[in-house]
Parts: structure tokens; sequence; C-alpha cells
């Protein structure tokens, strides 16, 4: 449908925004997140370095050996998470930090995989998820690889870097949701005019509107004025093509009632083949005026078109006195009163006009039309309490319609009509034997003119015709 | 019976008047519609056949007119075009049946009858009057179950007073029926007529069925069997 064309453009627009968007987005929070990340242990590892320092220069030297001192506050305060201790190789620990003696941390040594050698200092992962910086040494006087330990829990770290984690992600879940909402709005803002062309084009089809008007940006004007265009010269050409038919009946009709009266007393060669091209005529002009429905047809209501053939049928078959049991004698007369099916006026005439036309004829007293709506379209029923007609003729009544050599009788051609008129507008006509009444039972349905259906617009249904082949 | 036949294809309105006159109608013929219009007004006509493809004035527009001037003369239409739009519009202006060409003259002509029949409201072929049984098919006349022989003109004369029966009908009126209009008109001979129709069908006087009325015309006195009521006009 047209509608979800627009849909589809607007939607792939919006997908390629988000697939673009996430990808970059994405990209930026992995390198957001990776130098973050090497910055917060760069700057712990500065600061396990700084202590260690710190009680390298508060080491003070006295004749049984070398005393260490908690150098900063951090050093002293249980749970402070800044542990330091000192052991020199073969002397075992010579001094641990107060923080770590009142945190009742014991360290299992060596902390780390090594001793670093003299003047060497690392940085690495030790144990128990702690970070360990460590520094070789070799005192002088006492000629020992002194090693300065210097220990913290990586865990406050690690809640550092997860509230980064989550302030980007907010950050830029948020842009992505910014960008992506102004997108949508431009998006809308941009296909307004495809929107509205659509929306017309319905109104169009549906014959509340006669063009899709002119107000469209530059892009869009020429497909406008085509469209525009196509549908004028449309309406002008089944115009002028109606008129021709119109022109073409009378101006055959006339000489051939003419011929008709004078061949009355004549030859019988000459009668059976005035008759001939009467039918014939009769039959192919009504095949060829059988149009499907214009692009744009308005919806007609079926109740008054029924309403109307019934009334003149009534004054032409007065003395027939036929009873007519009509739709808005129902009960439902509200439901078939709202049916309404995408058939000009003057088609929808024609259908049933022959068809109750047939009824009147036909009928001995009675005859009854319903109408309804369907899953397949809008159904009339039109039964009557004549003979009816024998289910072994139905196919062959019905299929008259589809031959072009068809209809030997003024009655025939009727149904063939309809026949053609119904096929043209996707329509379907059935025979049947009326079970009330006891005559003949006719149906049509016709695709229904009402928003909710699901039937088929008039484009997709010129389309399908064409590609289908006729019965 | 006079007739009105507004068709502008010359040779198919030749036939229809000579068909039509040979089954003993007085017809005129219009050749487009305001020359039918003329007539109409003009002439008293018993019914009228109006193609609808008209120069000047459509057939349409033509009946319509007639109604709005309270002509309610019977209409039949004929139509070139089939097509139902034409049908229906034709009988809801004011026409009464519709006839499609080509067509059989004999149709037509049924048509015509039955039109005529039922303006003066008789649903069947056969008019009843009391004793009086007038078929109209077959143009035979009854009294009490016998055969009355009419000449063409009596059986005109008392067709039309049957179909007007109770209404006062004009010597003027009976005499359209018999000549056509530039005939040289003698209500003498119409008196002579109509006394022959009711020594015919009254040969005891008990019946006393054609009344005339003095100044007036005559009036065909005995009730008919009814059973439509009058259908032209406007609804």
């Amino acid at each position: 449908m047209a509608g979800m064309a627009a849909f589809g453009l607007q939607s792939r627009l919006l997908a390629i925004t988000a697939l673009v968007l996430s990808t970059c987005l994405g990209a930026v929070a992995w390198l957001l997140d990776r130098s973050f990340k090497s910055a917060v242990r760069a700057s712990a590892q500065q600061e396990l370095q700084a202590t260690a320092h710190g009680i390298l220069s508060a080491a003070q030297e006295h004749d049984d050996g070398l005393v260490f001192a908690a150098s900063e506050p951090l050093l002293q305060q249980p749970d402070s998470n800044r542990y330091a201790l000192v052991d020199a190789a073969g002397q075992g620990v010579l001094w641990r930090s107060p923080s770590a003696v009142a945190s009742g941390i014991n360290f299992a040594m060596p902390l780390l995989g090594r001793r670093p050698a003299p003047g060497e200092s690392v940085f690495a992962k030790g144990r128990a998820d702690r970070f360990v910086f460590a520094y070789t040494v070799i005192w002088e006087p006492f000629n020992a690889e002194t090693t300065i330990w210097v220990v913290t829990e990586w865990a406050p770290y690690r809640r550092r870097i997860a509230t980064f984690r989550r302030d980007i992600a907010v950050g830029l879940f948020g842009t992505a949701a910014f960008f992506v909402l102004v997108q949508f709005g431009a998006v809308r803002w941009g296909f307004a005019p495809v929107r509205r062309m659509v929306a017309r084009l319905r109104a169009l089809e549906e014959g509340a509107r006669v063009d899709v008007g002119a107000d469209y940006p530059r892009e869009l004007a020429s497909l406008a004025r085509n469209i525009n265009h196509f549908v004028v010269h449309e309406r002008d050409s089944r115009k002028r093509y109606r008129r021709a038919m119109d022109d073409l009946a009378h101006s055959l009709k006339t000489p051939l009632a003419v011929l008709k009266n004078a061949s009355r007393d004549g030859d019988a060669i000459v009668r059976e083949q005035v008759e001939r091209m009467e039918n014939t005529v009769a039959y192919q002009l009504s095949r060829a005026a059988a149009m499907p429905p214009a692009l744009s047809t308005a919806a007609t209501a079926v109740v008054p078109v029924i309403a109307r053939v019934t009334r003149g049928l009534q004054r032409a078959y007065v003395e027939k006195d036929v009873a007519v049991r009509a739709p808005w004698q129902d009960a439902d007369a509200a439901a078939a009163n709202a049916c309404v099916v995408r058939v000009e006026e003057g088609d929808l005439l024609e259908l049933l006009g022959n068809l109750i036309e047939n009824a009147f004829k036909y009928t001995r007293s009675q005859v009854r039309i319903a109408v309804a709506e369907t899953p397949a379209g809008v159904a009339t029923v039109i039964e009557d309490d004549g003979h009816g007609i024998p289910a072994n003729k139905r196919e062959l009544v019905l299929k008259r319609g589809a031959r072009a050599d068809a209809g030997t009788d003024g009655q025939g051609i009727g149904l063939a009509v309809v026949v053609e008129l119904a096929n043209a507008h996707g329509g379907r006509l059935w025979i049947d034997a009326s079970a009330d009444l006891g005559g003949a039972a006719v149906g049509l349905v016709l695709p229904s003119a009402r928003r909710a259906s699901t039937g088929k617009r008039p484009l997709e249904r010129r389309r399908s015709r064409a590609r289908a082949p006729r019965q | 019976m006079r007739l009105l036949v507004v068709e502008d294809e010359a040779l198919l309105a030749a036939q229809i008047d000579k068909f039509l006159r040979d089954q003993g109608f007085m017809v005129d013929v219009a050749s487009d519609g305001e020359e039918g219009l003329y007539y109409a007004r003009e002439y008293n006509h018993d019914a009228a056949v109006v193609d609808l493809g008209l120069p000047k004035l459509d057939g349409i527009s033509l009946i319509k007119t007639l109604r709005q001037e309270r002509v309610n003369v019977p209409v039949l239409i004929l139509t070139a075009r089939a097509g139902w739009r034409d049908k229906v519009l034709g009988l809801e202006s004011g026409a009464d049946d519709y006839l499609a060409k080509p067509f059989h003259m004999e149709e037509l002509h049924a048509r015509v009858r039955v039109l005529i029949r039922r303006a003066g409201g008789y649903a069947s072929a056969v008019l009843e009057c009391g004793p009086l049984r007038l078929d109209t098919a077959s143009k035979a006349v009854r009294v009490n179950d016998t055969a009355v022989e009419l000449t063409a003109f009596e059986y005109r004369i008392l067709e039309h007073l049957v179909l007007n029966a109770t209404r006062v009908v004009s010597k003027a009126e009976l005499s359209e029926r018999l000549y056509a209009h530039d005939d040289d008109r003698d209500s003498n001979v119409l008196e002579v007529l109509v006394g022959r129709l009711r020594r015919k069908l009254d040969p005891g006087g008990a019946l006393d069925p054609i009344r005339t009325v003095r100044g007036q015309g005559y009036r065909f006195a005995l009730a008919p069997r009814r059973s439509l009521s009058a259908p032209t006009g406007i609804e």
C-alpha cells in the first residue's frame, strides 16, 4: 500500500541513523573506558610510589639497624587502604605500617612473584586483588637488599571505574536518544509532503478529491503535476469514451430498428441476420462499455440505487402488482443502508437494473432484495417466485458473459452485461434457487468501499485484473 | 385513440406512424422535442411514444415539462442506449414505461395499449363496465355475454368513452380520436355514430350507457370495474 512505502522510507532512514550512531558512540565509549582505566592505574602507581619514597626518606639509621616510621597519616589509620611493609633479604620483615597492624592484615611474603632487583621499582597486581608497589635499595652500612612494599586494595579503584562507566553510559545513551529524536523529527518533517501526497491520493481514489494539489516542495512538484495531469486525462478519456459509446449505440441501434421493422414481412434470412446483428451489437456495445472502475471513484451507496430501480420498475410493471420486499424494510435496514461499493453510480444502476428487471420479468408476484456487508464485499441478493433457473443451466447463463459470440436472446444479454461489468469491478455473480420464494436467487458481490474493509483499492484491482487471465 | 410519436429518425418515425395507423390509431409525429411539446400541449393524446435522444429538447426534459404542466398523458420512452441510467431517469421524470431500440412493432403496440388501459385505471386488457365487456386486444365487445358487432369508428368512440368512464368527454375530444387534426370535422357525423352505438349496445333502452351532457359532450354512465389508481403524472 502507498502509506506503507512512505513509512518504509522513514524507517530506513531511522535505521541507518541508529546504526551509525550506535557504532560511533560504542567506539567512543570503548576509548574513554580504556584511557580512564589506565589513568586510574597510573595515579594509583604514583600514589604508592610517593608513599614508598616517603617511607625511605623517613627511615633513620640506628646502631642496630634501620628504624622505619609512618611517613604519612594514611599509614597510621586502620583500614586506610594504604599499607606498607619493609623487609630485607635474609632478615625477614623489618617493619609494618600501623595501618596494616591495626587492620589485622597479615601479608604473606613475598607479595609479588619476586623481589625487585636493587634500584628497580615494580608496580603490579598481586594476590587477593591487591596492587603492590615494590622498591628495593641496598642500604650501605648494612649492605642488605631492603625492599619497601606498599599495598593497596584494588576495590575502591574499581568502584571509581564502574562509576565512570555508568556516567559515560548515561551520557552517551542520552546523546543517542536525543539524536534519534532529532532525526525522527527531521524525517517526519522532511517526509510531510510525501505523506500529504499519499493521503490526497487516497482521497482521490475515494472520489473525495479531484487532484493531489500543487503545494509540494521542488523535488515532488513535477511528480504531483504528472499525477494531476494523469488524473485529468483519465477522467476526460473516460468521459469521451462513454460519450462515444453512447453515440455509437444510438447511431447503430436506430438504423437497426428501421431495418428490423422494414424486414418484418420480408425474407426470413434477412430477418434472422438483422436479429443476429442486433444481439451482437447490443452485447458488444455493453461489453465495450464495461470498464474497470476509474482511478477516482466515489463510494456509491447500494440501497438508494435499488430504491430508484425498484420505483422505476414498479411504475413500468404496475399491472403485474409485484410485491417487493426491499432492504429498507428489513430489520437490519441500518446495516443495509451503510453498504457502499466502489462502483460508479451509472455502472451500479446498470448492474442492479438488469438483475432486478429480470426478477420483475420472471416473478409471479414476489421479489425480495437483500443487501449485506460480507467478508468478500457487499452482497446483494435478489430472489423471486418465478420458475427459477435450472441448476444445469446456471453455469451456462453466467459463462455467456465471458464468451464473445454469446447471447442469442435479449434476456441473456442483460445477464451477460452484468457478468462483464461485475468482473471489471472485481465483483462476482452467482445464481441459486431461492429457498423461501421458490424462484431464482441471483447474488452480486461487489468490493466494499468501506475503509475498514480489506478490499483491494482500485489501483491494485486494476493491476491484478491486468495480470489475471480471464476465466 | 390518438397518439403522439416523438422520434427524430424520419424513417423510424414513418414506420411507427404507419404501423400504429394500421392498428387504428390517430398518430401525430413530431421530429424534435420542441415540436413534440407543441403537439402535446395542443392536442389531447391517449399516449405518447418519446425517443430520449432528441434534437432541440431532449426526451427527459420534454417529459418533465409535460408533467410540470400537468399534462398526464402516459409516456413510453424509447432508448437507444440500453443504459439503465437513461431508463431510470426517464421513469423518474414521469415516463410510464420504456422500450429499448431496436424493438418489434408488435411490442411497441402492446406496450402502448397497456399504457392507455392503465391510464384509464384498468388492470386487465378486458375492460368491464356493468354488463359491458370490451376486449381491447381483440377489439371484441359483449353486452351480457352477447357479442356486439361494431365498426372501427364505433369501437374507437366506445373504447375512449369506457377508458374515460364517468367523466364527461367533449365532442371535440372524441373527434380528435376519429380524425387526423387537419381533416374536416363534422359534429353531425359524431352524433350519428354515437346514436348508432347506443342502439347497438342497448337495443332495449334499459341501460342507457352513453348519456348526453347538454353543451358539454358525452358521459359513459356504467360503473367501471377498475383495479388500478391512475398511475400517470408526477408522484
